[in-house]
């Protein structure tokens, strides 16, 4: 015995001497270093999992820092609560040739609140390294510990780094103390990979070795569509106080329903008489549903303040009451407190939010996945669906933040795994009428009226709550080509149960088409140019993803100055490809006046690389027709 | 004559004689909860409709005078806009065992019910208490029951021992002020300089009133006299102390919200404020312990400091490696130039301003890493060192704001001047970027102060006096598809280079050119190179080949182009009415191109924009526009310079119709026809 800890003393010195050639920088595959910033020499993280309330995680991480901008990938920090001790917390810097620069303690590395935007108070606070390079490239060896009783969640493992940033030796292993706690182990597009796996007794092991770095490439899927990653649970986990027993989501749900949800909807008697005095004469449950959240909206806001528990359980219906704020779980529960009040069943779920699309997986239930709470009334076979962090959505509509996404309802019987609403391209639509008049000074006058439906709408709508230089700025933002803008008049409707936003405005600018050489130039699309052409891309690498199309239809008849006549209009111009279609077209009416008509569909899609040069070129067509001049020529 | 108008009409805009209204707490009417918009002001989301700040010194026996802050403000809600002004946040300082602390704190949230007045307390268990770093602790509170129109009333009293650093009451908010009282209270012991900040104008009123301290002496006298004799006895006596208090009050109604504009540095600098810095404190039977008072004193203050004066005279720990920098360098110019590479190489900015050395300078150079004082203070060691003449010159950035009376706070950044043949040549060693005479842009505020040996101090401008400049030169051909290609020359010079290597230098060449590409509407650039890109100081020479596929625009026998072909601007970025506030570009600049269009064969040139000139008042910027009829095409050549760092607002109208005027003549086209 005694020897046997003498030997692994000794290993231990070896291995911590050879630590310092081993990070030397020059010792990097050129591989690596091509388009890295940075190159993660090692990225290791061991869990071990000693009791269904009991797990450690201990992580090392080794950053080669090539230059300024590889700073960020360091990630030297630990987060902490009081559910999740950080046990201990370390960094050793340095320099190119092995030789050790600094030390940095745990007491050195600086200690702040984790309150990120929209949170008042948290008490998770954040532990983090801050250091001053003085010579690139350095490599940062940076080691921590954290214990924690809530075996609920065990981090998702990446194996890919983040963008610009190449990994020499990625490994993840986790521990188990007996077969009852064998985690559960979904892998996720790890085909690209040559990962190894090793299952041994009490333990799984996953490594990878030599992924080169990312470029970041516009348009491209989003992350969760491409990194390679393994998602971890066990069947057998604790949380705050509860166990849990789950292998499907049905149980996750039940679990869910059961022990945070629970007895947290009770609300005073004179709140209840209340909502049901205000849906008293409302005959369906879905019109009754929406008195109440138009209710909730008007008299509540968002304020996130996260204390022990609050991770997954939402504050009191009651508390919410009181002091008519909450964050998404408080404001969703109290929400369905209010429509339990009324009569009207709802559900509260879990939703990766963004304007990413993530799913749920629908094999693998976890605590992990989700970032968000919203309701779900159930309306025949189908639901109906509230965000009530919104004081401003019409109800029942969603918008770009939760749509088309798997999510998890969690029914008093059990969970289920269901998609939100999907706003397709026809459906997100902009229709612009407008009367245009040109002056022979070169004044333009126009009248346009706006009607926008489906994500467009969520673009949108809120500009109705802005005062008028607001109002201002956001015209002469959309029309930014338009100097001189002013802002005549408007005026907004909003009709919230057909989810469509109508603006009529008037405009005029001076000097928008002034005469030169006894001509007047300007361009027909005078109100939607779409002017976006997709970045050029030597060698492009990445597939690329239309998250939303959309529809715009445009018309417009514009009024010629006196003493001019039309020399040229641009030809009909129609484009039909695999990502939509388009058509632009000026006329000359009876009258002298001239009419455009314009309709362009994008749709959405997943696309290979090899097809990027073609919707660039897509775009550029679309964009050179959206400028197509016409020419006005003074009469003799 | 006309500005002394303004201002006095601004003084009865803003400030009234009389005595405010005694605003009862908890007295809200219904008429303020049952208000829809600000009536001077329909915009406004929210307005503070009462504000009182009461700061007064109060005597602890234990720990000597404190200062204490006593805020009251009513406030109210028009719109969900205005959600925000409900969430309060006190910032409290905590050092060497003393600490700020909030106390007394009651707060309310009223709204209409009807016609009925809904009173909602902010319970204790609704307030936060945040440790935010090491030596700050917020103290946070959201009002509940808060809703569109509700009117919401706070009171609470921050207590605080630093009773020197005791900085500034802000007078303008986000939101419009309806009323507000502030009032100060200082006993004669303090003598404190008030400055006044920002764009509006207010009366401080001073009058005097008596105070006093009432003492409590502790005597332990042994009551039996003599050795083991009797118990111990402790005596109370009482004395006491009056004093004299100064008082100053604002009293304001009407007050402005501060509203966000484009090519301002920092709002903050505007926002109006009273900014209090402690000049000398005098008790009884005590010497009088001098702060501030005059730009000589404070600089005198600052250098007498360990961590300022005394830096400049540690010499030690670099003299060999100075020896071997200067070696074989003859000239002034040359040691200079030698004594700041080496330095900027060497050190690396933690990015910590101050006048004040962090770590000291002998640490600093060990550690290759430290704050401005550091590396700033050591630079200006080792040219002593070498024989220059040599000085600190104490600066406020940008984002500090412009240090228009003597105050220690009004400072926080040190950089180097050296006088090279009666000519002064700032230094600033932080910057990887910058060069002799040339300081990073967050140092380029109007003039600093520079410090002598002895600590003798006298102003000096910073502003650059040199025309930073961006010079394009242009081949391009145009095929009769109405594409064109040719060659493309850039040189970047001083501020500009200084931006695109702060911007670029850790791009790739792939990045960096398909970044380029995206910015001029979408070239392609090939046979790519640049020059000088590591060599610090230097212009930046870059030139490519480029192919512009769609640069022109053929509508029937016709082809109509933009003369500077993506280089145009095609939008004024001024696009407000008014402005208040400077336009702020940081160094003058010029943007200037030459470019030569070569026509397709069977197309002669119809119509060209007219050659222009156009100018802003006093010098302030000029745009040339000159295009001339070649054999083959055009010659064209664009010029644009603004030869000031800083414009006035006055010139806005003048700025803006510049830009109009130059938008409208870089999109006229030129004509081009078939023969």
């Amino acid at each position: 015995m005694r020897f046997f800890l003498f030997t692994l003393l000794f290993l231990y010195s070896i291995f911590s001497f050879s630590q310092y050639f081993e990070y030397q920088s020059h010792l990097i595959d050129d591989n690596l270093k091509k388009n890295a910033d940075a190159v993660v020499r090692l990225d290791e993280m061991v869990v071990d999992v000693s009791a269904q309330d009991y797990m450690v995680l201990k992580s090392k991480r080794v950053v080669t820092v090539l230059n300024k901008k590889g700073r960020k990938h360091v990630h030297a920090y630990g987060g902490y609560s009081n559910s999740r001790k950080l046990k201990f917390i370390k960094a050793v810097i340095y320099d190119a040739f092995g030789n050790e620069l600094k030390k940095i303690r745990e007491k050195d590395f600086i200690d702040v609140s984790a309150v990120s935007g929209g949170t008042l108070y948290s008490d998770y606070r954040i532990k983090y390294l801050k250091y001053t390079p003085t010579q690139y490239p350095y490599t940062v060896i940076f080691e921590k510990e954290i214990q924690t009783k809530n075996t609920a969640f065990i981090p998702s493992w990446y194996f890919m780094d983040g963008f610009m940033s190449s990994v020499e030796k990625n490994r993840f292993l986790i521990n188990y103390s007996s077969s009852d706690l064998k985690p559960v182990i979904k892998e996720k597009n790890l085909e690209s990979l040559n990962v190894k796996i090793k299952n041994n007794e009490n333990s799984i092991s996953y490594s990878v070795a030599n992924i080169p770095a990312v470029r970041y490439e516009n348009l491209g899927p989003p992350s969760n569509e491409l990194a390679p990653k393994i998602m971890v649970r066990l069947n057998d986990f604790h949380y705050e106080g509860y166990n849990a027993h789950v292998e499907n989501w049905e149980q996750l749900g039940s679990w869910m329903y059961n022990n945070i949800l629970k007895g947290r909807d009770e609300l005073p008697e004179s709140v209840k008489q209340h909502v049901n005095e205000l849906v008293k004469d409302a005959d369906t449950n879905l019109e009754k549903a929406k008195i109440v959240y138009e209710y909730m909206q008007s008299v509540t806001r968002y304020i996130s303040v996260q204390v022990g528990i609050g991770g997954i359980q939402p504050i009191l219906a009651s508390q919410v009451d009181r002091v008519k704020y909450g964050d998404c779980k408080g404001l969703s529960n109290y929400t369905h407190s209010l429509l339990d009040a009324v009569g009207v069943e709802s559900y509260y779920v879990h939703v990766e939010a963004g304007r990413d699309k993530v799913d749920f997986d629908e094999e693998f239930p976890s605590l992990e996945q989700g970032n968000h709470a919203i309701l779900a009334i159930p309306n025949g076979d189908d639901y109906t669906w509230i965000d009530c962090t919104s004081q401003t959505h019409p109800f029942g509509f969603v918008g770009d933040f939760t749509d088309d996404r798997m999510v998890l309802v969690m029914k008093p019987e059990g969970g289920v795994i269901v998609r939100t609403p999907v706003y397709i391209e026809e459906t997100n639509s902009q229709k612009i009428e407008g009367k245009i008049e040109l002056l022979s000074n070169g004044t333009l006058k126009a009248k346009a009226i706006i009607e926008t439906t489906g994500i467009k709408y969520d673009n949108r709508f809120n500009i109705e709550n802005e005062d008028k230089e607001e109002v201002l700025e956001h015209y002469q933002n959309q029309w930014s080509t338009i100097n001189n803008l002013v802002l005549k008049d408007y005026k907004f409707s909003n009709n919230k149960s057909e989810v469509k936003f109508l603006e009529e405005v008037s405009i005029s600018a001076e000097n928008f088409s002034k005469p030169s050489g006894g001509r007047i130039l300007f361009c027909a699309n005078i109100l939607n140019r779409n002017n976006f052409v997709p970045k050029r891309y030597r060698s492009r690498k990445m597939p690329f993803k239309i998250s939303r199309g959309f529809l715009d239809i445009d018309s417009y008849k514009i009024k010629i100055p006196d003493g001019y006549t039309v020399e040229s209009l641009p030809n009909k111009k129609e484009i039909s490809s695999e990502f939509g279609d388009y058509v632009a077209e000026v006329v000359m009416l009876e009258d002298g006046s001239l009419k455009y008509e314009h309709r362009f569909l994008l749709k959405s899609g997943n696309y290979p690389k090899e097809k990027y040069n073609d919707y660039r070129n897509f775009r550029k067509e679309v964009s050179k027709s959206d400028n197509a001049q016409v020419v006005l020529i003074k009469k003799e | 004559m006309s500005n002394f108008i303004k201002v006095v009409a601004l003084l009865f805009v803003y400030t009234t004689s009389s005595f405010a209204q005694d605003v009862k707490f908890g007295k809200v009417s219904k008429e303020e909860l049952s208000e829809k918009i600000y009536k001077k002001d329909s915009t406004a989301d929210a307005a503070v409709l009462y504000r009182k700040i009461k700061v007064f010194f109060s005597y602890r026996e234990n720990n000597g005078f404190v200062i204490e802050r006593e805020v009251h403000e009513r406030i109210k809600i028009y719109n969900n806009g205005g959600f925000k002004y409900a969430t309060v946040i006190e910032n409290l300082y905590d050092r060497g065992g003393s600490r700020e602390s909030i106390y007394n704190l009651k707060a309310y949230t009223f709204n209409l019910v009807g016609n009925e007045i809904e009173k909602t307390k902010l319970k204790s268990s609704d307030t936060f208490t945040e440790e935010s770093s090491k030596y700050y602790t917020k103290e946070k509170f959201t009002m509940p029951n808060l809703k569109e129109g509700s009117v919401i009333e706070y009171k609470y009293t921050v207590n605080s021992p630093f009773y020197s650093s005791f900085n500034e009451i802000i007078l303008q908010y986000d939101i419009p002020i309806l009323e507000q009282e502030i009032n100060v209270a200082i006993p004669e012991y303090f003598t404190f300089k008030n400055i006044t900040k920002g764009y509006l104008a207010y009366n401080i009123e001073k009058s005097s009133k008596p105070g006093s301290i009432t003492f409590t002496d502790k005597n332990r006298t042994s009551a039996g006299g003599g050795i083991g004799g009797g118990a111990i006895k402790t005596n109370f006596t009482t004395s006491k102390l009056d004093y004299n208090i100064n008082i100053s009050k604002v009293h304001m109604v009407n007050v402005p919200s501060l509203k966000k504009e484009l090519y301002v540095n920092s709002m903050n600098n505007y926002r109006s404020a009273i900014k209090y810095e402690l000049q000398y404190v005098k008790f009884p039977n005590s010497s009088l312990e001098n702060y501030s008072s005059s730009w000589e004193d404070v600089v005198k203050k600052i250098y007498k400091n360990e961590e300022f004066g005394n830096q400049l005279n540690f010499k030690k720990y670099y003299k060999s490696d100075l020896e071997k920098v200067v070696l074989g360098k003859a000239s002034e110019k040359e040691k200079t130039n030698a004594v700041y590479s080496y330095v900027q190489s060497r050190m690396n900015w933690n990015g910590i301003n101050g006048y004040y050395t962090d770590e000291g300078v002998k640490k600093a150079y060990d550690l290759k890493v430290g704050n401005v004082a550091d590396i700033n203070l050591m630079l200006v060691s080792m040219l002593r060192s070498a024989g220059l003449n040599a000085n600190p010159v104490l600066v406020s950035t940008r984002s500090n704001g412009v240090p228009l009376f003597p105050t220690r706070y009004g400072f926080n950044y040190v950089v180097a001047l050296v006088k090279i043949e009666g000519k002064n040549i700032f230094l600033d060693a932080t910057s990887k970027y910058s060069k002799p005479n040339m300081l990073p842009v967050r140092a380029l505020n109007w003039a600093g102060r520079i410090v002598k040996e002895g600590g003798l101090s006298a102003s000096i401008s910073l502003m650059p006096d040199y025309t930073s400049s961006e010079n394009i030169m242009m081949l391009a051909s145009i095929s009769n598809t109405g594409d064109a290609e040719g060659k493309v020359r850039r040189v970047c010079k001083d501020y500009i280079a200084y931006n695109f290597r702060a911007i670029n230098s850790d791009l790739s060449e792939e990045d960096y050119l398909e970044k380029l590409e995206e910015n001029y509407n979408g070239i392609e650039i090939s046979e790519y190179s640049i020059k000088n890109k590591e060599k610090v100081g230097k212009p930046i020479l870059e030139s490519f080949s480029f192919n512009a596929e769609d640069a022109t625009e053929i509508i029937g026998d016709k082809m109509y182009l933009s003369p500077l072909f993506w280089l145009s601007q095609t939008e004024n970025p001024f696009k407000k009415e008014n402005r208040e506030y400077p336009i702020d570009y940081g160094y003058p600049w010029e943007d200037t191109y030459s470019i030569t269009i070569k026509i397709p064969k069977g197309y002669k040139i119809e119509s060209v924009p007219e050659s222009c000139n156009i100018v802003i008042g006093d010098d302030i910027g000029q745009y040339i526009l000159l295009i001339a009829k070649t054999s083959d095409g055009l010659q064209i050549k664009s010029e644009l310079k603004v030869n000031q760092a800083i414009i006035f607002a006055t010139h806005y109208k003048g700025l803006k119709d510049f830009y109009n005027a130059m938008v409208e003549k870089q999109t006229e086209k030129v004509v081009l026809s078939k023969i």
